[in-house]
């Protein structure tokens, strides 16, 4: 126990309820010191006084104020998010078995390309033979439907022409054709809005 | 995107993780949560009611305009306290003839120089004004606080009516933990006497 009157800053010790060896002896003190116990319950009316206080309110507007000056900083990403599921929502099916399905459809979809992805990994020789039967395929209906269209619009030297042309040449011929396209949709142009001046 | 029933019960870090991607409902909590707390501090402070709602508008502005650059190791409701603080001080820096410290020199770094710089009045006690304050502030033991140097005020409000540890202050406040620890110490002295003297008046 201390034999001394307690210092002011150990009365703040008790008063802060601080814990400790230090402590127990001025408890012990407080106890049988009339003095110290009458400084330490003065204080304590303080610290009672204060803990009592209420919290105060701003007028009822207060947060309506705050919020109308307050500027809402949207990040970018968030934004494109946003805009993506506010374009996505007008087109998702209101019913919910439609969801359930179309749900369910997407997961399917999502797992057999995984599957199919996981398996061409696995198999890249045979990813490579598919990927080349699939340009073959593509490029020769591309160049079938082309003479095609170039038979029916210029006749069937166009289509041999273009069957049998350089790159470089077919590429040309192409441009040519395309500005001549445009030259003839601009002069078009020009004559309906003459036309229409002359009728106005 | 959380409903408000539900940010209601969210802490304050998943709130400002909300409101820090532009929710304007988490904007709104924030206020909700800190408002009394943050007008209580700044009214006790300024002691009046049209400045203190004006400089607790001021803090939240200042905070929510900025929420992009609080961190989260920061508390959200010491930050506002910091910022609630500083408007506060900054205001009664400017009408100083009016709150005046009697115990000394806010730059008074220690003991001497408080009392080097300090000087008596010929009463202490509230005026005839602070006692038509409204009632809110109109009990003993708040019109007691006015009469605190107002760095004093800010620690001991912080302690007592916040319910803060000391370190949390030092930190809130940008004070070494001593010198919050003897702003709290005087503090309490100085309200133990106004208080002793209005019960010797009786």
């Amino acid at each position: 126990m201390t034999h001394r009157h307690l210092l002011p800053d150990e009365i703040d010790q008790l008063l802060d309820g601080e814990v400790g060896f230090g402590v127990a002896p001025l408890e012990a003190h407080v106890k049988d010191c009339p003095e110290c116990q009458a400084a330490l319950d003065e204080a304590r009316v303080v610290v009672d006084a204060l803990e009592s206080l209420p919290l105060l309110a701003p007028s009822p507007a207060f947060a309506d104020r705050v919020l109308s000056e307050v500027h809402v900083y949207v990040p970018w990403y968030i934004a494109v998010r946003d805009s993506a599921v506010a374009a996505v929502r007008p087109l998702a099916p209101r019913s919910q078995p439609v969801r359930l399905l179309l749900g369910a459809s997407a997961l399917s979809a999502a797992f057999l390309v995984s599957a199919a992805v996981i398996w061409l990994v696995g198999h890249l020789d045979a990813a490579v033979f598919f990927a080349s039967v699939l340009r073959t395929q593509v490029s020769g209906a591309i160049s079938t439907a082309a003479s095609a269209i170039a038979s029916a619009l210029f006749g069937a030297p166009a289509a041999s022409y273009l069957a049998h042309g350089s790159a470089a040449v077919l590429l040309g011929s192409v441009l040519l054709y395309g500005m001549a396209l445009i030259v003839a949709a601009v002069l078009l142009r020009t004559v309906a809005v003459a036309r229409r001046r002359s009728r106005s | 995107m959380a409903p408000l029933f539900e940010l209601a019960n969210l802490p304050d870090a998943d709130v400002v993780a909300l409101a820090q991607q532009g929710r304007e409902p988490a904007y709104r909590e924030i206020v909700r949560r800190y408002e009394r707390p943050v007008f209580s501090l700044v009214f006790r402070m300024v002691r009046d009611r049209e400045s203190a709602e004006e400089l607790a508008q001021d803090t939240f502005l200042k905070a929510l305009n900025h929420i992009d650059r609080y961190r989260p190791e920061f508390k959200l409701s010491s930050w506002l306290f910091k910022i609630a603080n500083n408007v506060a001080i900054d205001h009664l820096r400017k009408r100083r003839l009016a709150t005046v410290s009697v115990s000394g020199s806010p730059n008074a770094a220690t003991a001497s120089e408080i009392e080097a710089t300090s000087f008596e009045l010929a009463s202490s006690a509230p005026t005839a004004l602070d006692a038509m304050e409204s009632r809110e502030l109109g009990t003993t033991i708040e019109q007691a606080i006015a009469g605190l140097r107002p760095e004093y005020r800010s620690c001991i409000l912080m302690r007592h009516v916040e319910g803060r540890s000391y370190e949390e202050i030092a930190t809130t406040l940008d004070l070494p933990l001593g010198t919050v620890k003897t702003y709290i110490h005087r503090a309490r002295h100085e309200l133990r006497r106004a208080l002793a003297g209005v019960r010797d008046d009786v």
